[in-house]
């Protein structure tokens, strides 16, 4: 069974932007986590910022992104950054039900809903789901769900999840 | 490290803390306040009445003891350039003999290292302790502040004091009008650039006095900018009356040379 895994494109989680008390501890934690879950053959979805943190968090655990042979999937992708006035895009009353509905498709998993995500809206609402929207395939035969990650403490919702 | 006074009359707090308990009061404030190092002194650096060295263990010592007991973490540095007194009060437990004066007795090395202690080497100029300059003039200050300094280490080094526990310090206004301590501050790299580390002693002084034309009590904003240059400029001590205000202006600095991270920074980044 194919290993996938989902994390934010948080750019918090790069070394390069570390800070002495980690604004992002738990979401970092589940991140090691699921990347670990991988295993040492990952390929990597993800927009060219993703990829940084998918490069960064995968060299944590010890490995390298491949781009062929049988391997899991590490997909970097986000929901919108738009969900309170503080947030990065401040305040769109749209975003919070975009996201319900991102959730829900993740977790369900459903990748009809994901491949009819309204993508014009998620631009929007800064919502980084093109890597997601690529992979709703690999989420056709999964058996199994593990939610790791589901929250947004700075106005940008995260998902961690593992599918197998 | 902060400076804690057991003087009657020193310039800055005026024996705010000549009180046994009210030194001890400013050790666990400024122990709270992010202080790594205290600075325990017995006699005021200008001229003033003669304090033997009787007086000034009297002073000291004890104290010491009791601040080593709450704080057994806390670096301990006494300011003296007596031999004797260096001799009591590593005894009682002080980690580190910062002498200001510049080596004035020529015994006080021996101390350091017969008790494993760590030494401040200042330059003064060559003046007696506790004298005013009086028409100090040098070629190169800060040559001057570096050779006699790096020769104070080495006869520190020489007389056993471990190479680690050495530190030296260009003294600001020891020996130098205003002119001097600024170009000091202005060129402090250079000390940096020896290795060594480096101890700045702004806190307040004259130097920072007659740049702003301000007395005492209103120099804090201009010792806090003559910081900023020394922490840029890569100064590890800093001897201080106000700590937290320095602590933020240290770490501030510090980061900004990328030696320190954030404390913590998401903005832009979540």
């Amino acid at each position: 069974m194919t290993r996938v895994a989902l994390v934010p494109g948080c750019l918090a989680l790069l070394p390069e932007y570390s800070s002495l008390e980690d604004p992002v501890d738990e979401l970092r934690s589940a991140c090691l986590a699921a990347a670990a879950w991988l295993g040492e053959d990952v390929r990597v979805i993800a927009g060219a910022q993703g990829a940084r943190v998918a490069s960064a968090l995968l060299a944590e655990v010890g490995t390298a992104p491949v781009s062929s042979g049988e391997a899991a999937y590490l997909i970097v992708a986000n929901g919108s950054a738009r969900r309170s006035e503080k947030a990065p895009g401040h305040l769109d009353p749209r975003a919070a039900g975009f996201d319900d509905v991102l959730g829900k498709a993740l977790t369900t998993p459903d990748p009809e809903a994901l491949d009819a995500l309204d993508l014009g809206l998620a631009d929007e609402l800064w919502a980084d789901v093109g890597p997601i929207v690529e992979a709703a395939d690999l989420l056709r035969t999964v058996r199994t769900v593990a939610v790791d990650y589901d929250d947004d403490p700075y106005g940008v919702r995260y998902w961690v999840a593992r599918w197998a | 490290m902060a400076i804690v006074n057991r003087t009657p009359d020193s310039f800055f707090d005026k024996g705010a803390t000549w009180a046994e308990d009210a030194a001890f009061e400013r050790v666990r404030l400024v122990a709270s306040q992010g202080a790594e190092i205290v600075d325990i002194g017995g006699i005021k650096a200008a001229p003033g009445t003669e304090i033997g060295a009787a007086e000034e263990k009297a002073r000291v010592v004890d104290f010491v003891a009791r601040v080593r007991e709450e704080f057994p973490a806390l670096v301990i540095s006494v300011d003296t350039w007596r031999a004797e007194v260096g001799d009591a009060v590593c005894a009682a437990g002080a980690d580190l003999i910062n002498d200001a004066w510049g080596g004035a007795d020529p015994e006080l090395v021996d101390v350091a290292a017969a008790h494993g202690a760590a030494i401040v080497c200042t330059h003064t100029g060559g003046v007696t302790p506790r004298t005013r300059p009086y028409r100090i003039e040098y070629d190169d200050v800060v040559r001057d502040a570096i050779d006699s300094t790096l020769g104070y280490a080495q006869r520190a080094l020489d007389a056993g004091v471990a190479k680690d526990s050495i530190v030296i310090d260009p003294a600001h206004d020891f020996g130098k009008n205003t002119f001097h301590s600024l170009e000091i501050t202005r060129r402090l790299g250079e000390m940096v650039a020896t290795g060594w580390p480096v101890l700045v002693s702004l806190s307040n002084k004259d130097f920072v006095g007659e740049t702003l034309d301000l007395p005492v009590g209103e120099r804090l904003l201009g010792t806090l900018a003559a910081t900023t240059v020394c922490a840029m400029a890569g100064a590890r001590i800093y001897r201080v009356h106000q700590v937290p205000e320095t602590r933020q202006t240290v770490d501030m600095a510090w980061t900004i040379a990328g030696r320190r991270l954030p404390a913590r920074a998401i903005r832009g980044l979540q």
